[in-house]
């Protein structure tokens, strides 16, 4: 049980008072500020990454369009339909065709949807109205 | 990361209200000031990581359970037979009575390590001594008899020590 003295005792003891502690490093405002920079910086990082990634993807497709046309130009003169058919390029696709009948059958089946320039005739007709030897 | 505002905010609040008696049982068993500053930090750090506060019920008793764990697995590193350190001072003297704080402080470094802890938890800490039974692992009778020999040392040495002051 405790005495009298005691509790005068414990009364007096309790006058002092313990130091407060150092505060804590990372609780306050450098704490959190640093914190949201981290979250900003990941989120930055993920926008570059993303940008960076679809800058290449168009760059690929640019170069595969810019190869398809070049291999398209490649082969104009067989099957260039924006200009029209001359004595010339017919000269040209007979001396590559392997017949005259294989010219005529590619030539055919070549899309014809392109108007002549006026004052112009097409070769395939010019040649349809002639009587040709084979 | 399971870290919260509202968790850090609890914890905020829980060491401005404990933190000095923390400390001092801080303190108390390690006998140096800066080991136990770093006790109670790192205790408090862990909470605020870890943020598994909520779940606990007596939150005093948790901390000061959590800070003498702290404290002890530091003295298990460092040389657990160093002595209390006697220039850093322990209490904020009342009316700037710095010789009564030397004082309380000298009777208190020469109690036993587990009086002078069951002292400080009851006195400072406001703890009761079924909560320091818990925290200590003793039993209820064991923590208040070494409440009652602590006492009584301790009033017999400030007292003395201040009827030797008035002697010389």
């Amino acid at each position: 049980m405790p005495t009298p003295d005691d509790e005068r005792f414990e009364v007096y003891l309790k006058q002092f008072r313990p130091l407060v502690p150092d505060p804590l490093p990372t609780i306050g405002h450098g704490h959190r500020a640093r914190h949201t920079f981290v979250l900003w910086a990941c989120i930055a990082a993920v926008v570059a990454i993303l940008g960076i990634g679809g800058l290449t993807l168009q760059i690929r497709f640019n170069r595969a369009r810019v190869a398809e046309r070049v291999g398209n130009v490649g082969n104009s003169e067989r099957f260039r339909d924006d200009q029209p058919l001359t004595i010339r390029s017919a000269n040209a696709l007979l001396a590559k065709a392997p017949s005259f009948k294989a010219m005529v059958d590619d030539m055919t089946f070549r899309s014809q949807t392109i108007p002549l320039p006026k004052g112009k005739r097409s070769a395939i007709a010019v040649l349809g109205k002639e009587k040709i030897k084979l | 990361m399971h870290r919260t505002d509202g968790n850090t905010t609890e914890v905020e609040f829980l060491y401005r209200q404990h933190g000095p008696a923390l400390l001092l049982f801080a303190q108390a068993v390690t006998g140096e000031r800066n080991r136990a500053q770093d006790a109670v930090h790192q205790v408090f750090l862990k909470l605020i990581e870890k943020g598994s506060l909520s779940r606990v019920v007596d939150k005093k008793a948790y901390l000061f359970v959590s800070v003498r764990n702290a404290a002890l697995n530091e003295g298990k590193i460092q040389d657990r037979n160093k002595p209390l350190d006697p220039d850093s001072a322990w209490f904020s003297p009342t009316n700037r009575d710095y010789a009564a704080e030397q004082n309380l402080r000298r009777a208190l470094s020469a109690l036993p390590s587990d009086q002078r802890q069951v002292i400080v938890l009851h006195i400072w800490g406001e703890l009761t001594f079924s909560q320091i039974s818990d925290l200590l692992g003793l039993s209820s009778n064991t923590v208040a008899s070494r409440y009652r020999y602590a006492l009584a040392k301790l009033r017999d040495s400030m007292f003395a020590k201040e009827n030797s002051y008035a002697n010389s």
